[in-house]
């Protein structure tokens, strides 16, 4: 088959595996959908850094097997190759996210609007440390079954881990396209990002152990907290 | 103090914590000094809630049988919260103190913190008036008689000091010379030994007078007029109580 004559550029732009070129200075050339957020949780010098440093030898490609988080991006392998002196080129490839079928067991739990106990927990901080506090979220979310109490306590927990931050942005979303198995069935996922200058990590355990036992995927990165809340109903 | 008023915004704030959560199973737990108006705080959220002193060890345990939501105040008093059934109920508390940090850290999703009267100077005006108003109807005074300015605040114990202050100015304020007799006699027929008795409380008639005229007549010179003894007399006896 000849290949010439196709048009591979979208299939790259719309890869989820962030990818990068870059001219000899580190000037981001080129970059995909998936790389354009990337940037936005780790600076491109990090990234041209990391791709002259796993570059070949001489022109051509070189995979290497490589363990890269920045925040919540895993990564497991990068790709480096140049055919020519002005074009680097830079992939990364992601960590396949594990998430097993879960059996969650949901009469114990009650539909709830979590918007309610998250305006509740912004009020108990702004009580405690008057700091100031701006939220995104999502109205129409459905109400999604929790136990209120421990979710509330989550709360509680991860506004602390902010209490000397100058500022906390607050994003409550759907995760489009994502889901979990939860007794069999495709399951939604919300996600209530918390972001500011920086954090306390002196309770990222008890976070952790708490959001299990409420069945969320708490992600803490150095200025972040993330959950990811399934939208059982 | 049964009812509840406050024109502070951290209060606003815990106000509308606890309303949002309401109607959900979260417990909740307002912790500060005593007598800052925390029982009567909650009371006036919860009134439809039982309500049970942690004191009261029994009604605690029946009450926790009985109900699965409750208002739990003093929680503080509870010697081993981890005894009880608390997980399984919805409970509101209050306490004094923290005693028990980590069962509370365990138990309660949200933690409060209520506000020293100290730190509340907004509310300081609007507790004066009520506790004058109730003051006046128990002594039988017209409340119109008396300005807010005459009252020094007493925050050492919160709302309780700041009452006890409103009392004890208002009693000396509207004494009459029988009643203040009267007062002494029953100090004197308690307090009065030794040796020594007349000079020693000679100063519970002299200190008062002296730094009372000078407030008045604002000179020496003056007040010994007004008290028909020796200025050099005066300036003995000033110095004698240590008045400034």
């Amino acid at each position: 088959m000849n290949t010439v004559s196709i048009d591979f550029q979208p299939f790259i732009e719309y890869d989820s595996n962030p990818f990068l070129l870059f001219d000899p200075q580190g000037k981001i050339v080129y970059l995909n959908n998936s790389a354009e957020i990337l940037l936005g949780y780790v600076d491109k010098k990090t990234l041209f850094a990391l791709a002259m440093e796993y570059a070949p030898q001489s022109y051509g490609f070189r995979t290497a097997a490589v363990s890269l988080r920045y925040d919540t991006f895993h990564f497991f392998s990068i790709m480096v190759g140049y055919e020519n002196e002005e074009l680097l080129g830079l992939r990364l490839y992601n960590a396949p996210r594990i998430k097993p079928a879960r059996h969650i067991e949901k009469s114990t739990l009650t539909p709830t609007d979590i918007n309610l106990l998250l305006e509740a927990a912004i009020t108990l901080f702004k009580s405690m440390h008057n700091r100031p506090v701006s939220l995104l979220t999502d109205p129409d979310l459905p109400e999604v079954k929790v136990d209120q109490n421990r979710f509330s306590k989550l709360l509680r927990k991860c506004f602390e881990a902010f209490r000397a931050s100058n500022k906390v942005e607050i994003e409550l979303k759907m995760l489009l396209g994502e889901h979990l198995i939860v007794n069999g069935k495709k399951t939604s996922i919300a996600q209530l990002a918390m972001q500011a200058n920086g954090r306390y990590a002196g309770t990222d355990r008890e976070i952790r152990e708490i959001a299990e036992g409420c069945n969320i995927r708490a992600l803490l990165g150095e200025n972040s907290i993330r959950l990811e809340i399934p939208l059982l109903n | 103090m049964d009812h509840f008023q406050s024109r502070n915004s951290t209060i606003a704030q815990i106000s509308k914590g606890l309303n949002l959560t309401k109607s959900l199973f979260v417990s909740s737990i307002l912790i500060g000094e005593s007598h800052t108006g925390k029982k009567s705080f909650i009371r006036s959220l919860f009134g439809d809630l039982p309500q049970v002193d942690a004191a009261d060890t029994e009604l605690l345990k029946e009450s926790l049988e009985r109900f699965d939501a409750l208002v739990i105040f003093n929680f503080e008093k509870i010697p081993d919260p981890a005894s009880l059934p608390l997980e399984e109920k919805r409970i509101i508390a209050t306490a004094n103190k923290m005693p028990h940090l980590k069962s509370i850290d365990e138990l309660f999703a949200f933690i409060y913190t209520m506000p020293p009267l100290r730190e509340r100077p907004e509310d300081i005006p609007l507790l004066q008036e009520h506790f004058l108003h109730e003051a006046c109807d128990t002594l039988e005074l017209d409340p119109k008689a008396f300005s807010l300015k005459d009252f020094p605040a007493d925050l050492s114990d919160n709302t309780r000091s700041l009452r006890r202050g409103i009392y004890y100015t208002l009693v000396s304020k509207s004494m009459d010379k029988a009643q203040i007799m009267q007062t002494l006699f029953d100090y004197f027929l308690t307090h009065l030994e030794g040796k020594n008795g007349y000079k020693e409380t000679l100063e519970i008639y002299e200190k008062p007078l002296i730094e009372a005229g000078l407030k008045r007549y604002g000179s020496q010179l003056k007040l010994s007029e007004i008290l028909g003894i020796n200025r050099n007399t005066l300036r003995k006896k000033i110095h004698e109580h240590g008045i400034d």
